[in-house]
């Protein structure tokens, strides 16, 4: 690839919750419509990544740019009105609001409302739109929060275990759903899952301790025995 | 039909005012109605957005001196005063909202009430020269007749606190069906996650709380136009509650729980001050039984059972039952 096609260059980072440094000089680099995955241990510092590339969390140094703009210093709002959206691990929706207000949410958003991809990838939403989001199950929930954050077709999607505790029927589906998204927008995707990650990334990056400690990059190299080692 | 669906309650809760004000005393049922404006923006900031303030008379205050000030010193027509009032509500709001909703629960209920304070002594004491202190200012008797509705005359205030109570409500109804109802609830269940989805959270946050503190302060105005009179005693800490109190045992977040409340709250205010001296204590029993029978307030109880009785199947519709 290209580095005109590239869409996210993070270099140097470095970060910490207070005293604790949880990032140590991590550099990623993301390209248009490429699906790359973040995998390691818990504690590696892979959803740490994600909030700090979302705006949740300041680095205490280094560079995140896309697209030619510096992502640091601007909040978490003005990073998902870039096209940036976070999807974070804990699969909680807005549970007051039924599943139409969430998605009317996303949609005013992004001034986007036309839900009809939504529906084409979880048409099970389409059923639920009067229902309380508080009364979805978590399959349903992490259908909520994709569906409600690829309005507005964002360029990258920041999915933090999105299968984490789902059934294996609804992890197919995802699967499925993640590759088509692939075609239209990048995926950085931090997951345990080693089948899901290897069926769907382009590239894996492998964390250990706030570091990155490997980079596959080859087809071939990306396999679940290969990642294992890094688990 | 679906109109009819949603305001049938609205329009029976103020047909009930208006029936009441046939067999209530002029003075209760203006109080409820202004009470009920002034609860509104409270209940707003609790139920929606998740603000408990005990600063509420502050913002009353403001809207009372705005009006009284216009009326004491510079003029005599009721209409330009509420203005005033409203106009004063505006531009405290937008000075103090960006300090205050970066705060959370405890911090923001506190810093409201330090406001108070600090207005109070204002009034009473830094700027006594023009505000006489505790005397306060006497206008009653300058206000000019108005036409069509004429604010001096207490029958017609309350066709004119009635109107505009209503057009409140009919305000807040369509606030909360709006995306901006939904982004409070939402700012108020988790913060982050309206960040990622590209809105401001302290935008949202800010937006909210000078519309609730307008509506404080309009109903501040219409206490001075009302009462032809305005003291410190409006902002007293002793009072800092009532707004809390009230927005609980009506119900809190719910539409009517406001006019339910001040309806409760004031008749008890004046059925109990009669009978017993220490009517606060009633209330607080009351209030120490609805928190334990499950918070819900007065017509948050009673709207489950209402829309069994009114609905066919019996089941409480999906979205906005308990509103």
């Amino acid at each position: 690839m290209s580095s005109r096609d590239e869409i996210l260059a993070v270099a140097g980072l470095n970060a910490a919750y207070g005293e604790s440094k949880v990032l140590f000089d991590v550099s990623v680099d993301v390209s248009r419509n490429q699906v790359v995955a973040c995998v390691g241990r818990n504690g590696a510092g892979k959803s740490t990544l994600l909030k700090t590339i979302a705006g949740f969390l300041k680095p205490t140094s280094g560079t995140i740019t896309s697209d030619g703009e510096n992502l640091v210093a601007k909040p978490a709002f003005a990073i998902a009105g870039m096209g940036i959206k976070y999807i974070p691990q804990d699969k909680k929706v807005f549970s007051d609001l039924t599943v139409r207000e969430n998605l009317e949410l996303g949609s005013y958003a992004s001034q986007d409302y036309d839900w009809v991809p939504v529906f084409d990838y979880f048409p099970k939403l389409k059923i639920l739109m009067d229902r309380k989001a508080g009364y979805l199950s978590g399959g349903e929930r992490q259908m909520l929060m994709i569906g409600r954050a690829i309005l507005g077709r964002p360029k990258m999607l920041l999915v933090d275990e999105p299968t984490e505790g789902l059934a294996p029927s609804i992890v197919m589906h995802l699967r499925d759903v993640f590759k088509e998204l692939a075609k239209k927008t990048a995926l950085v995707i931090v997951e345990q899952n080693l089948p899901l990650v290897c069926a769907i990334a382009d590239k894996i990056y492998a964390m250990r301790e706030g570091r990155i400690v490997a980079e596959l990059k080859e087809r071939a190299s990306i396999k679940p025995e290969m990642c294992e080692q890094y688990l | 039909m679906n109109i009819l669906r949603w305001w049938w309650g609205l329009l029976l809760a103020f047909a009930l005012v208006a029936i009441g004000r046939a067999f209530l005393p002029l003075p209760f049922a203006n109080e409820v109605l202004i009470f009920s404006i002034y609860t509104m923006g409270c209940n707003y900031l609790l139920g929606r957005v998740g603000f408990i303030s005990f600063g509420q008379p502050a913002y009353l205050a403001t809207g009372a001196y705005g009006a009284g000030f216009y009326l004491f010193y510079f003029g005599n027509n009721p209409y330009l005063g509420l203005l005033m009032g409203i106009a004063a509500g505006i531009v405290v709001s937008l000075i103090i909202g960006p300090l205050f909703v970066r705060l959370r629960g405890d911090y923001f209920a506190l810093v409201n009430l330090a406001l108070a304070v600090i207005i109070f002594y204002l009034m009473q004491k830094v700027l006594a020269d023009i505000t006489h202190g505790d005397n306060g200012l006497w206008y009653l008797t300058s206000l000019t007749s108005t036409p069509i509705l004429d604010l001096t005359r207490p029958d017609q205030f309350f066709i004119f606190a009635f109107l505009v109570a209503f057009a409140l409500w009919a305000f807040y109804k369509y606030l909360d069906d709006s995306i901006f109802g939904a982004l409070c609830l939402a700012t108020k269940i988790n913060e982050d996650k309206v960040k990622f989805l590209g809105y401001s959270s302290f935008g949202i946050r800010l937006f909210a709380f000078v519309i609730a503190n307008t509506t404080t302060a309009f109903a501040g105005a219409m206490y001075a136009v009302y009462l032809g009179f305005v003291s410190p005693a409006i902002t007293g800490a002793e009072r800092a509650a009532d707004p809390v109190v009230v927005t609980i045992l009506g119900g809190v977040g719910t539409l009517y729980g406001p006019l339910v409340g001040s309806v409760v709250y004031t008749g008890m205010k004046d059925v109990l001050s009669k009978i017993i001296g220490n009517w606060e204590l009633v209330i607080g029993f009351l209030l120490v039984f609805i928190m334990l029978a499950g918070e819900k307030g007065i017509w948050g109880s009673l709207a489950p059972l209402l829309q069994k009785l009114f609905t066919r199947d019996g089941k409480a519709p999906d979205r906005g039952g308990s509103r």
